[in-house]
């Protein structure tokens, strides 16, 4: 038990808050909820050793060792492999602890990838490092579910982000499709984990690592027409942001909430990007091409988050108007009117970065959060720094705009404190 | 579910997890033991794989063919039958973008640019990769160059077993040596 609630409960106990006898039920509960608690920080250190061995085999075979036979060679292939299986096989059969599970699984995941890599060597198999990836992932994806493994699954997230990114990016303008289905195989292990392990730090490492693994990944989704993909990212952070939205996970802390603090982000940095002029006549200039991947996936997004944005009217949990949630809306439209006229759009979104700057100080208010308060004065700030670059302003004019908003930092700052102490007094 | 049936359902993990590489085994083995030996000349530079280690590059005297037909899109995939010369090295004595019925052996390359004033298809073979130990793989690139100085005409080649399209790059000769032996002599 924590030393700090024990310390509270003698003091609790010698200012005769609780009679001994509660003191004496509380410790029993905290010593019973530790018993039947595994040791975390072994199964973190177990699952670390056998990642640090696995890898470290794939480096030494990775010395291409010259003076062995093709055939001994061959069997190094496969002895990490099977030493792997047997471990796991025994953990299954014997029902090992969690730690079991999550070590044994993340050792034999870098020996199915040692194995495969060594076999391209000694047959000096060619570059195609994306079908490599994706097959290793594939033959380790059911041990996520026969294992349990949470670990694994981390892994299957990481390498199917390095696999899309390898095959999308650098092979050449391909589109990973298979990716979704990479994303497909976690989500029942993902459901499970938000079912039964909502509050768990587990949870949440998920709740962050899968958005911004399909923010990653987006871009390679982009075939030719890079207008859309803009609109694509655009349309992507408001259904994260509607998604953050939803009680289940707005009720939680904010660093849980990857996909509010991800959504929220990427739309001010992807907005921020087209308050400039320039980005609009970029889209003038090119002919946009509605029968493209892009537009489609588009259209699929947007349909995603606004069915988020009507389900969570029709449950009731908005009560209030927050524009951050309608963007990808009016963002949408603004990117049909930039099909035809580049100065119209500038404007309008630069009016959105600014009401939304303003929502966030609001809501920040609201909930007497500094945070909040503070990052709608940055959403500001960057927009009136994004401006100095491009407009004839004079200099004055600017140097105003910057001591007003200097001032509007101490000023809503320093009232929220009042407040917040006048409350509590 | 109950052990045994997660058991068993590991078990065929298990089994396709041993599977997938052996089968990669047993393909290269049965080219290389039935498959016809090519000859391709070649010149080596050495990058490394952040997982299989150090390897060579092998960029291949024939890398280009000239062909009238136009439409070639960087990626595709390209027949390439083969011949042998004179001096009993490959040469290339067709390309194609489907499989044609030809007594020839072929390999299945890689479109790298079609070059239209010329009427030149590039492209990239298969088995450009060829892995080394890896205190030896710079070594190897140093050798290849200072031979080739050495020398008024390029002997390094790359043995190449190939069968039905596949092929399996077995050895780098230097000098009617291997590059492994080559180097460790120099």
């Amino acid at each position: 038990m924590n030393s700090k609630i024990q310390n509270d409960i003698k003091e609790l106990v010698e200012e005769q808050v609780i009679t001994n006898e509660v003191a004496i039920d509380i410790e029993n509960f905290y010593k019973y909820k530790k018993e039947s608690s595994p040791n975390r920080l072994f199964t973190v250190f177990a699952v670390l050793g056998s990642a640090l061995v696995g890898l470290g085999i794939i480096l030494i075979l990775a010395h291409n060792w010259d003076n062995f036979s093709r055939s001994i060679k061959t069997v190094f292939a496969f002895t990490p492999l099977i030493i792997g299986q047997f471990i796991v096989g025994y953990t299954i059969l014997k029902k090992k602890s969690a730690t079991w599970r999550e070590a044994s699984g993340v050792f034999l995941f870098f020996a199915v990838g040692a194995s495969m890599a060594l076999v391209s060597q000694i047959y000096n198999t060619p570059g195609d490092f994306s079908s490599y990836m994706l097959m290793w992932i594939l033959l380790c994806a059911p041990l996520i579910y026969l294992l349990k493994s949470n670990t694994l699954a981390i892994l299957h997230i990481v390498f199917a982000t390095n696999y899309a990114c390898s095959y999308g990016y650098f092979d050449g303008n391909q589109t990973p499709w298979l990716y979704l289905i990479l994303l497909v195989i976690i989500i029942p292990h993902y459901y499970q984990l938000l079912k039964n392990k909502k509050t768990h730090n587990v949870t949440s490492i998920f709740n962050w690592f899968l958005p911004l693994s399909v923010v990653i990944v987006l871009g390679a989704f982009v075939y030719r027409s890079e207008e859309f993909g803009f609109l694509m990212y655009v349309i992507l952070f408001g259904l994260f942001y509607n998604i953050g939205k939803s009680p289940f996970f707005d009720n939680q802390k904010l660093r849980r909430n990857g996909y509010l603090i991800l959504g929220s982000l990427g739309t001010i940095y992807m907005l921020m990007f087209a308050s400039f002029e320039w980005l609009w006549k970029d889209i003038l200039r090119h002919d946009i091409i509605f029968n493209s991947q892009e537009f489609y996936i588009s259209i699929i997004l947007f349909l995603l988050a606004l069915s988020v944005l009507i389900y969570s009217h029709s449950k009731k949990w908005i009560q209030s108007f927050n524009l951050f949630q309608y963007v990808f809306i009016i963002f949408t439209a603004i990117f049909f009117i930039g099909i035809t006229s580049s100065i119209i759009p500038t404007i309008l979104v630069n009016l959105i970065i600014l009401v939304l700057g303003i929502v966030a100080i609001k809501i920040g208010a609201d909930k007497f959060h500094f945070g909040i308060l503070n990052y709608g004065l940055l959403i500001i700030t960057a927009l009136i720094v994004c401006r100095f670059f491009d407009t004839n302003m004079s200099f004055v004019v600017r140097g105003l705009l910057f001591v007003c908003v200097g001032v509007g930092f101490f000023l809503t700052n320093y009232m929220m404190l009042k407040k917040q102490k006048s409350i509590r007094n | 579910m109950k052990t045994i049936h997660i058991f068993i359902l590991f078990i065929v993990v298990a089994i396709a997890q041993i599977f997938v590489p052996a089968q990669m085994i047993f393909n290269k083995e049965s080219v290389i033991n039935t498959g016809t030996a090519y000859r391709f000349k070649t010149q080596p530079v050495d990058p490394s794989d952040p997982y299989r280690g150090k390897y060579i590059n092998l960029n291949y005297e024939i890398s280009s063919f000239v062909t009238t037909d136009t439409l070639w899109e960087r990626k595709d995939k390209v027949y390439v039958y083969l011949d042998t010369d004179s001096l009993g090295f490959a040469k290339v004595n067709q390309v194609s973008k489907v499989p044609l019925n030809l007594n020839k052996d072929f390999i299945v390359g890689e479109v790298w640019w079609y070059n239209k004033n010329k009427q030149k298809l590039n492209f990239n073979l298969p088995f450009n990769r060829y892995y080394m130990e890896e205190t030896k793989a710079y070594d190897a690139e140093v050798a290849v160059r200072n031979n080739q100085q050495d020398s008024i005409k390029n002997n390094t080649y790359a043995l190449v077993y190939i069968k039905n399209g596949e092929a399996v790059l077995n050895d780098v000769i230097i000098n009617e040596m291997s590059i492994k032996d080559y180097v460790e002599k120099k």
